[in-house]
């Protein structure tokens, strides 16, 4: 017996269909998260559950019982819905409000017990707003109405909580308050929200709903339904997912995209390491250059970037030195490259040889970069690293500082190229 | 809740019982308290004169303003009254009707068949799908209102010799009360109680008509039946004393600033205030004047603060 079951609905405003054959299921206790772009029915999917919108066909199931077969009161002592921030027109105080969630319990000739002012009370100081009950809610802040209407919720004793969106409109430290009470409620409460936002969904969701053009595109843990490709597929737009380093939840980034320009046609290696190369990487693939890098540690920061966007590295194992073989790999990488990038970073006996490769090839353009003043290029190599520095920079090499200096740069040596 | 809004009744209670008392002492004959006891013509007047016209103003003023109170919140427009969503322009077409063809017989039957006829015709032209959003039935009121009084302009030119009653009766008064007036006016109290019981749904009706179905109203059936109360209320009250304007518009604003929005207070707050607005109108109007219409009085009062609500609504 699931909390609620959603069997093959249909929505339509009108002529326009809104949802198509939706199946799923919430299990007891869990936070299910509804996902998915501006117009693809998620909102509308939620009202069809707190039966605000008919559906054309399908079944709703609460407990197993029929969604319809509900009276008004009945199904709202089971289900409760937070909206996003309504307006209150008239001057009630929060209590009054919160009160409003007893209604569905007191019935037409009868008024409120001390038994509902009691749960009214838990409601309040379970949403953290006890302190407010005498206040208008006009004279609150928007973060402050929310948890009202949490607490007005929670006042209806729900078997299932159902969020529309309900913190989009605050700022992060307001969402994550709200949030916190809710996953604190999860448990003996079903919760099923609709989300605007992917990392706030994965960290607090025990599965997602991906909805995708009226349909159910995925469904399952955040981990699976929040893939680079249903990402794609769903949003049009390229997102790198990396697991948060503090929950080990996915957490999902937008890849800015630019236009490709200056860089079409042109390549161009990097030697980077310790994250200093992570900001160009993307630039310049971003700008078309057909980029690539190494060499680098897997473990290493700039390793990860080049794998996320996609980028030709040679790599050596963890906690290693750099091989005959990675070094035959980058002079592959050199003998293509139109200009070699290095970036600020340390330089001590295991990357040494990334730099020493470079005498070879006294033709090539070399740019030092850096990403802005405070980087230097440390010397842990007891001034080997120095000598060969001022031998490179005798031959032409130039330092840049900051992203746009190199593309002006890199620009011109296309320029002179042709 | 406010906690002041009891006493605020006690004291709306009180007020009234004296303005009662004070409006039948009032008039155009002076009676001295003694002459009571004498003259049997003092008795009269007071008896079968002052005191049912002051007590059909009560019920009449607290059937609008109740009546006000129940659509403001509806609408959540604090801007509606029975007047605007065509309600008593129904009661007005109704009364006339009886007045041009039965010499005024069953004026009260026709005011109130009008008045709901008026209304759920407004209410089914505004529904859509099973829904009435509040624009157009705002809209589809004042379209009504205009054709209604098409309608009732068309009677009176050709009315002829009935003409001078209609206009005055339009202009709605208390002059021609007896105890059988109040007596038909007198459901006005039952019609106020049955509204009174949906005063905790009409407070969440108030924020919002989704919202309201989330915890647990059923929002159309609602609207219904408030909608046929609203209009039994104001058939009555137009059939009894003709258009009196504002007071269902006025009374529930103010009484909102006093004792909050919490319509188990505000419904007797501003049944009250109703009730003791009309009286003094009534009584002033016909102490000082020549018994001039109520309804001129309370249109001079009550429009320019129509328009002061406007604007400063407009401001905010």
């Amino acid at each position: 017996m699931k909390p609620i079951e959603i069997i093959d609905i249909d929505v339509s405003y009108g002529a326009k269909k809104i949802l198509e054959a939706i199946t799923f299921h919430a299990d007891a206790g869990e936070i299910l998260g509804i996902v998915g772009p501006n117009g693809s029915g998620k909102t509308t999917l939620l009202k069809a559950m707190s039966r605000v919108v008919a559906r054309d066909n399908g079944e709703i199931r609460l407990d197993d019982q029929d969604l319809d077969s509900l009276g008004y009161r009945e199904l709202a002592r089971r289900v409760a819905v937070v909206p996003q921030d309504i307006s209150i027109g008239f001057d009630y105080t929060v209590r009054d409000v919160v009160m409003m969630g007893r209604h569905p319990y007191i019935g037409r000739f009868a008024s409120e017990t001390a038994r509902d002012l009691e749960i009214c009370d838990h409601a309040m100081h379970l949403a953290n707003v006890a302190h407010l009950a005498g206040m208008s809610v006009h004279e609150i802040s928007g973060g402050e109405r929310q948890r009202v209407l949490i607490a007005r919720a929670l006042a209806q004793e729900p078997k299932i909580l159902l969020l529309d969106e309900a913190t989009s409109n605050l700022d992060v430290s307001h969402q994550v308050e709200i949030l916190n009470i809710i996953r604190d409620l999860a448990g003996e409460i079903t919760v099923v929200s609709v989300f605007h936002d992917l990392n706030l969904a994965a960290y607090y969701c025990d599965r997602l709903l991906l909805l995708k053009d009226r349909k159910v595109y995925a469904a399952g843990a955040p981990g699976e339904v929040l893939t680079r490709e249903n990402i794609r597929e769903v949003f049009g737009m390229e997102m790198l997912v990396k697991p948060h380093p503090l929950t080990g939840r996915p957490y999902v980034l937008p890849v800015y995209m630019h236009q490709p320009g200056a860089g079409a046609n042109r390549r161009v290696h990097v030697v980077c390491g310790g994250g200093t190369g992570s900001d160009i990487l993307h630039l310049l693939h971003g700008a078309g250059f057909t980029v690539t890098c190494g060499v680098l540690n897997v473990l290493d920061t700039d390793y990860g970037t080049a794998m996320h966007l996609g980028l030709p590295c040679v790599a050596e194992p963890p906690f290693h030195g750099i091989t005959p073989e990675s070094l035959a790999g980058l002079r592959a990488c050199l003998d293509g490259a139109d200009t070699i990038i290095v970036t600020a970073m340390p330089i001590g006996r295991g990357n040494l040889d990334n730099l020493r490769v470079l005498l070879d090839y006294p033709t090539k353009p070399v740019v030092f970069y850096a990403r802005d003043c405070t980087s230097r290029m440390e010397d842990y190599t007891g001034g080997e690293f120095g000598a060969m520095l001022a031998n490179l920079e005798a031959r032409g090499a130039l330092r840049v500082e900051g992203a746009e200096e190199l593309l002006a740069r890199l620009s011109q040596d296309g320029s002179d190229r042709d | 809740m406010r906690r002041t809004a009891p006493i605020i009744i006690l004291t709306l209670i009180c007020a009234l019982l004296i303005s009662m008392a004070l409006a039948v002492a009032l008039g155009p004959s002076g009676i001295s308290f003694g002459s009571l006891f004498t003259s049997d013509n003092a008795w009269m007047i007071l008896w079968e004169i002052r005191v049912p016209r002051v007590i059909a103003a009560a019920l009449v003023g607290c059937g609008l303003a109740v009546a006000g109170t129940a659509m403001q919140a509806l609408f959540r427009n604090p801007m509606a009254d029975p007047y605007i969503i065509g309600t008593s322009s129904g009661g007005a077409l109704g009364a006339t009707l009886a007045i041009v063809f039965f010499a005024g017989t069953g004026r009260t039957v026709l005011a109130f068949a009008g008045a709901m006829i008026a209304t759920f015709t407004v209410y089914f032209i505004a529904r859509r799908g099973g829904k009435i959003p509040v624009e157009t039935l705002l809209l589809s009121g004042v379209a009504l209102a205009t054709l209604l009084s098409a309608l009732l302009s068309f009677l009176m030119y050709t009315a002829g010799r009935s003409l001078h009653q209609i206009m005055f009766w339009l202009m709605g008064g208390f002059w021609n009360i007896a105890w059988n007036d109040v007596v038909v006016a007198i459901p006005i109290l039952i019609g106020g109680a049955g509204i009174y019981l949906f005063a905790r749904d009409l407070n969440i009706l108030a924020l919002n008509e989704e919202d309201a179905t989330h915890l647990g109203v059923n929002v159309e059936r609602t609207k219904q039946i408030l909608l046929a109360l609203s209009a039994f209320v104001t058939g009555i009250a137009v059939a009894v004393a003709g258009s009196i304007g504002f007071i269902g518009l006025i009374t529930p604003h103010v009484m909102r600033l006093i004792v909050g929005p919490d319509h188990r207070f505000l419904f007797p707050a501003a049944a009250l205030a109703g009730a003791i607005l009309l009286v003094w109108a009534d009584a002033l109007t016909r102490t000082f004047t020549s018994d001039m219409p109520v309804g001129i009085l309370t249109a001079c009062f009550g429009a320019p603060f129509f328009i002061y609500l406007l604007r400063s609504r407009m401001k905010a």
